[in-house]
């Protein structure tokens, strides 16, 4: 009797901490990547699914951000200088990130399962 | 044969292997061949070299969504709907034209996916584009 007392809590709560603990481990992360002198500031970069990557334009005039990959096709439209636009990868691969406006930009991002 | 009249003849067989293909080369040129090259291939301000010129800036900046063939179906063009336009089958005029591509698509009530131009291109570069634009115009307004 005075066993289960004791014992009753521990049975909910052990389960509860490695939920917690896994929810921490799995929790989405949000990447920043800013556009300056017409280049990505990343050349390459590493995310999970269900991360995202915000992009930052600190150059003085309009980028426009897209992908036409297999694993994340988008289009973020045209934003000028401070603006920002975020997206989420929802499926593991590579993604090649382009801009419409200077075809010189590149930037390479593998979505990790 | 003495060893000088031996010299002498090495010196002229050594002449005449030096001076057989410059002569050869010195056959005077076809002057109207010449002619036809002399000048500029296309004067600076002729609309040749302007649309010349706008095909290199259309290949660089424009074929991702409006395609090689301007028909609207570049490689982006999947993401967009509608779908980038035709130029070679617009109606619209070169002032439009112009008006487009220095300020977007939004500005001018079309697609937000048409970006602003103006901060990337010399007004040369936009007005050789509009130019190359007028060249593969098949509506020819």
């Amino acid at each position: 009797m005075k066993f289960s007392k004791i014992a009753a809590p521990l049975v909910w709560a052990l389960p509860c901490a490695g939920l917690i603990a896994a929810g921490a481990a799995w929790a989405a992360e949000e990447h920043v990547v800013a556009q300056k002198n017409k280049s990505f500031t990343t050349k390459k970069l590493t995310v999970k699914v269900g991360d995202s990557v915000k992009f930052v334009n600190e150059d003085s005039f309009a980028h426009n951000v897209f992908s036409l990959s297999a694993a994340k096709s988008f289009d973020l439209g045209s934003f000028g200088n401070g603006g920002t636009k975020s997206v989420t990868f929802d499926k593991p691969g590579k993604v090649e990130v382009e801009c419409a406006v200077h075809p010189d930009m590149r930037l390479d991002i593998e979505v990790k399962p | 044969m003495t060893t000088s009249a031996l010299r002498r003849l090495r010196v002229g067989a050594a002449l005449a292997v030096l001076l057989v293909p410059l002569l050869a080369n010195a056959q005077p040129a076809q002057p109207a061949a010449q002619k036809a090259t002399q000048g500029s291939l296309l004067p600076k301000d002729s609309i040749d070299a302007a649309t010349f010129r706008g095909g290199l800036v259309f290949a660089n900046y424009c074929v991702t969504c409006h395609g090689i063939n301007a028909d609207g179906n570049g490689r982006a063009a999947r993401l967009y709907n509608p779908k980038p336009a035709n130029l070679r089958a617009s109606d619209k005029n070169d002032a439009y034209f112009g008006l487009i591509i220095r300020k977007g698509g939004a500005a001018l009530g079309r697609s937000e996916f048409m970006p602003t131009w103006d901060a990337e291109l010399t007004n040369e570069q936009i007005s050789d584009l509009v130019a190359y634009l007028r060249s593969i115009n098949a509506t020819k307004n």
